[in-house]
């Protein structure tokens, strides 16, 4: 597949990258060489230095023979006018990052459609929806769905009190059918487990299972589940705003923000919503508004640090569930690692959810979320390909990937080494990154 | 379950690779173990001896070795390509070794070297009486390191379909920046492949069409083509001087070969005028159009015009030979004085296009230099204006201009320092450093050039292996090779 993006600021490098190492003809275009020159000569894809809005770079680029054409730029205009430009061209189909809600009105939907651009992305958007899942499902780090819910993966960190702490997945296994660890990821590092590697203290454990069973994970994993309603924002961003917006009614929303002109155009903008003036760093501050109160904090400024050092001092004056937006890629892991609960980025989450937009458009290559260091995809098994061929226990599988479920005739079910996989099952694979296309064989 | 074992080279990887490589060197000396076997001639037993070692060693590197991560990055990336081009020599002199020709190890490998650099200089003083597999080899050693090992692996093996393959492209394609010309690099690969064997056939077909055999059409095609210089003929090309034709389409390829791939690729895509705006391009025609007339002047008036190809083919083939470090002479050039020498000297400096099979120190660099130069002296007189270095139109950054100016100070240094190591060996002064010279510029002139022996036998052992070295860093353009030698490389 040919695949044009313009722009290599975070979003577009991330992008280029992931769909690179999945053996995707890739082009990049950017004003600035400083920033596509380091792509160009280390990865597996092609550079060009231009405006992205400009015709001739566009057909220089060939977008009229593209599959689909990228538009991530800094600048939501930019976007736009690209996006239109490609899809004259002759560009199969255009996505365009964008800063507002406005485009994504159901109402203006023609009007987007029309101008050439066939889907959005507005990272601002996507980031809230990830905070609201996280405060519905307070004792989950991640959670995915897969199949309209069939199969659900779920990332939750294993407490000393978890009964399944110290055990190996064996005796796990042999115990109940309900629960396939799909992945363990500990100190930075994403591990495909086996039969006798144990669950530690500490580890992010991905289990794969289907909707009935999800809750039984709470104990198993030494949680308690608590209803969230009072919500404290830590800076009033974008991110904050779209939040207030999308679940006002939901949650008791309280925003602190630091700068006064900020604080005066907030209630306007998110009706319903205490506003409060005041450096949310400050613990005199958060004990005057009530931080024992909190259920969730929630820190979303433009700096890293003090985000993720604010949900640190939030968690010790006792707030149970805290959130902090990392915008600097290399600080992810690192910030995981502290007592945080869910990381937002919002990069990442643009970039993994154009991805996952690519592959929808594209049935033939599977549909896949992609964690940090692993990929969770839905591939459907062909007629006569390898993986049919046996029970899962005797194909010899590589290790660097396990089958975690499947979806026959629409229902969801585990996998265990005596399932036999049939043509026209959805299977639910997880693998290390990059590893994709070689799993994808199996099934072809 | 994987753990990643973060040492700071892949070595397993890297030996994998290289076995890769080596069964793709032995599939190449199958060539010529063929032609021996249809000859009958007993060298035969000499390849066959030579693809089984290398077939072996490289399928016990490759299947033997299962290592832990798959991942390249920049060091593998150059300790791979400078090591794949050692081991091809090391396997690639075994023929010779084993084959009549006797040839000493130092002998055989300064021979294989310099066929694999396109260098084409030789130490066989006749090679009329060896078997044609033998000079088959060495023309398809040209033809392979012409176009450039490693990019022929990336256009063959999707493995190094990643980012690993993008270092060990740029570590070997020659240039100041290397451009792609698809997305993916095996692609590039491929094309540029595509492109080059197209070439030769056409020249291959073309020369047999004149008074060449089919045998010595192949050899031709693969050292013209290269711009390497072998030949089928203890006689080079000059076997061929009364004719006209062969003097022509030889120098139409060589002319080809010293043009940068990339850009003969996007002239047939794109059209003629991608080519036309290609500042190098230009300046290559320029360069060869303004010595065309020096030495036509030259030939006159030293009163060597006897014939109208005196003063048409023969000095633009001369020319077209040294400037894309060929090596090729038709006539006994030096007779035409002592200044058209010289003159060879500056073409054999400055090489042809970036990204072509020629060797040298690319057209594009020398460009760069005379601008640069052109620049700093304005700057005298208006300190304040800003004045970039422009390559067609783009503006190239301060690093870039650095780079080059860099590399041209050490490519001169090389070609001291290679002669003055050569002379402590014994070798005349003027020789020692023409040939030093000779070898990093890939042109493999005959040491007899300069009166000195008639061909590379004369030079002691030592000065074999140097010249060898020389040749290596010539060919990978310095930094590959050198930075092997830096602590840097080694430490973290």
């Amino acid at each position: 597949m040919k695949i044009v993006i313009a722009g290599a600021g975070d979003v577009g490098s991330h992008l280029a990258k992931l769909l690179s190492n999945e053996e995707q003809d890739i082009l990049v275009i950017d004003n600035d060489p400083a920033k596509v020159d380091p792509l160009d000569a280390n990865y597996n894809l092609m550079t060009m230095t231009g405006s992205p809005t400009s015709f001739r770079t566009l057909r220089d680029a060939g977008v009229d023979k593209c599959d689909l054409f990228i538009a991530v730029t800094p600048y939501e205009t930019d976007n736009i006018t690209a996006c239109a430009i490609s899809k004259r061209l002759g560009a199969k189909r255009t996505v365009g990052r964008i800063d507002s809600y406005d485009y994504m009105n159901p109402e203006n939907k023609p009007v987007v459609k029309e101008m050439g651009i066939d889907s959005l992305i507005y990272p601002e958007f996507v980031a809230a929806q990830e905070i609201i899942s996280a405060l519905r499902r307070s004792w989950v780090r991640n959670w995915f769905e897969l199949h309209n819910g069939e199969i659900i993966v779920v990332g939750v960190k294993l407490r000393a009190n978890a009964p399944l702490a110290g055990m190996q997945l064996k005796e796990f296994a042999s115990k109940q059918h309900n629960f396939h660890v799909s992945a363990i990821k500990r100190n930075h590092e994403i591990i495909i487990p086996r039969g006798d590697d144990r669950m530690m203290v500490g580890d992010i454990l991905y289990f794969t299972t289907t909707h009935d069973h999800v809750d039984e994970l709470i104990d198993l994993c030494g949680k308690t589940w608590y209803r969230i309603r009072r919500v404290v924002i830590m800076g009033g961003s974008k991110i904050a705003i779209r939040l207030a917006r999308m679940a006002a009614d939901e949650f008791k929303i309280k925003i602190i923000e630091e700068n006064v002109d900020v604080c005066r155009k907030l209630p306007q903008m998110c009706p319903g919503v205490e506003i409060v003036h005041g450096d949310a760093r400050d613990v005199d501050l958060l004990n005057e508004e009530g931080i024992e109160d909190t259920d969730a904090f929630i820190a979303l400024t433009d700096s890293s640090e003090s985000n993720v050092l604010a949900c640190l001092t939030a968690k010790e004056l006792g707030v149970k569930k805290t959130i902090a937006e990392v915008e600097n890629i290399h600080f992810i892991s690192q910030a995981e690692g502290l007592n945080i609960g869910t990381v937002i980025n919002k990069k990442l989450l643009a970039s993994s959810s154009i991805f996952q937009l690519l592959l929808d458009a594209d049935s033939s290559t599977p549909r896949c979320l992609a964690l940090a260091e692993a990929e969770v995809a839905e591939i459907v098994a062909r007629e006569g390909s390898k993986i049919t061929k046996a029970p899962v226990k005797e194909l010899r599988l590589q290790r660097d990937m396990t089958i975690a479920g499947l979806i026959r005739n629409g229902r969801g079910m585990l996998v265990s080494g005596d399932t036999h996989i049939k043509a026209g099952d959805h299977v639910v694979v997880f693998c290390m990154a990059g590893y994709l296309h070689k799993v994808e064989k199996l099934f072809t | 379950m994987i753990r990643t074992d973060r040492r700071l080279i892949n070595l397993p990887m890297v030996a994998r690779v290289v076995g890769w490589l080596m069964m793709i060197e032995s599939i190449f000396m199958c060539a010529p173990l063929v032609t021996c076997i249809i000859y009958g001639e007993s060298d035969a037993l000499g390849f066959a001896i030579a693809v089984a070692l290398t077939a072996g060693l490289g399928a016990a590197f490759n299947f033997c070795l299962h290592p832990s991560r798959t991942d390249m990055g920049k060091r593998e990336g150059f300790l791979l390509t400078a090591l794949v081009w050692v081991i091809f020599s090391l396997f690639g002199m075994i023929p010779f070794i084993l084959s009549h020709a006797h040839l000493s190890v130092s002998d055989a490998f300064f021979e294989a070297m310099s066929g694999f650099t396109t260098t084409g200089a030789t130490v066989m003083s006749t090679i009329d009486h060896f078997s044609h597999g033998l000079i088959l080899w060495r023309c398809l050693m040209q033809w392979i390191g012409g176009m450039g090992i490693i990019l022929f692996t990336l256009a063959v093996i999707p493995m190094l379909n990643h980012s690993g393959g993008v270092q060990m492209f740029n570590s070997e394609v020659t240039g100041i920046t290397h451009d792609k010309i698809r997305p993916r690099i095996s692609q590039t690969a491929k094309s540029l492949w595509l492109m080059y064997i197209i070439l030769t056939v056409l020249l291959a077909v073309l020369l047999v069409l004149g008074p060449m055999d089919l045998f010595e059409a192949i050899c031709h095609a693969f050292g013209t083509i290269s711009t390497g210089g072998f030949s089928s003929q203890d006689a080079g090309i000059s076997a061929w001087d009364n004719s006209l034709y062969i003097k022509i389409v030889v120098t139409v390829f060589m002319f080809l070969g010293g043009v940068n791939f990339g850009a003969m690729i996007m002239a047939v895509t794109r059209g003629p005028r991608t080519l036309a705006r290609n500042e190098a391009f230009n300046t290559y025609l320029e360069v060869i159009g303004l010595t065309f007339v020096i030495f036509v002047i030259a030939i006159i008036a030293g009163g060597h015009f006897r014939t109208w190809e005196d003063i048409t083919i023969n000095p633009l083939f001369m020319i077209i030979s040294t400037i894309t470090s060929t090596g090729y002479a038709i006539v006994d050039f030096e007779s035409w004085g002592t200044f058209t020498l010289v003159l060879v000297f500056v073409l054999m400096f400055f090489g042809a296009c970036a990204g072509s099979t020629s060797g040298g120190a690319k057209i594009d660099r020398i460009l760069f230099l005379v601008k640069n130069t052109r620049n700093e002296l304005d700057r005298c007189v208006h300190p304040n204006t800003i004045m970039p270095v422009t390559l067609s139109g783009k503006v190239m950054s301060p690093e870039t201009v650095n780079k080059v100016i860099a590399f041209l100070c050490i490519y001169m240094l090389l070609i001291l320092v290679g002669g003055i190591v050569l002379t402590a060996f014994g070798i005349p002064l003027i020789d020692a450093f023409f040939s030093a010279f000779s070898c990093v510029g890939n042109t493999g002139l005959g040491a007899g050039v300069t009166g000195y022996g008639s061909n590379y036998d004369v030079i002691p052992n030592v000065g074999k292996w140097t010249l060898s070295f020389l040749m290596l860093v010539g060919r990978l353009e310095i930094y590959t090779v050198l930075i092997l030698f830096t602590k840097a490389f080694w430490r973290r």
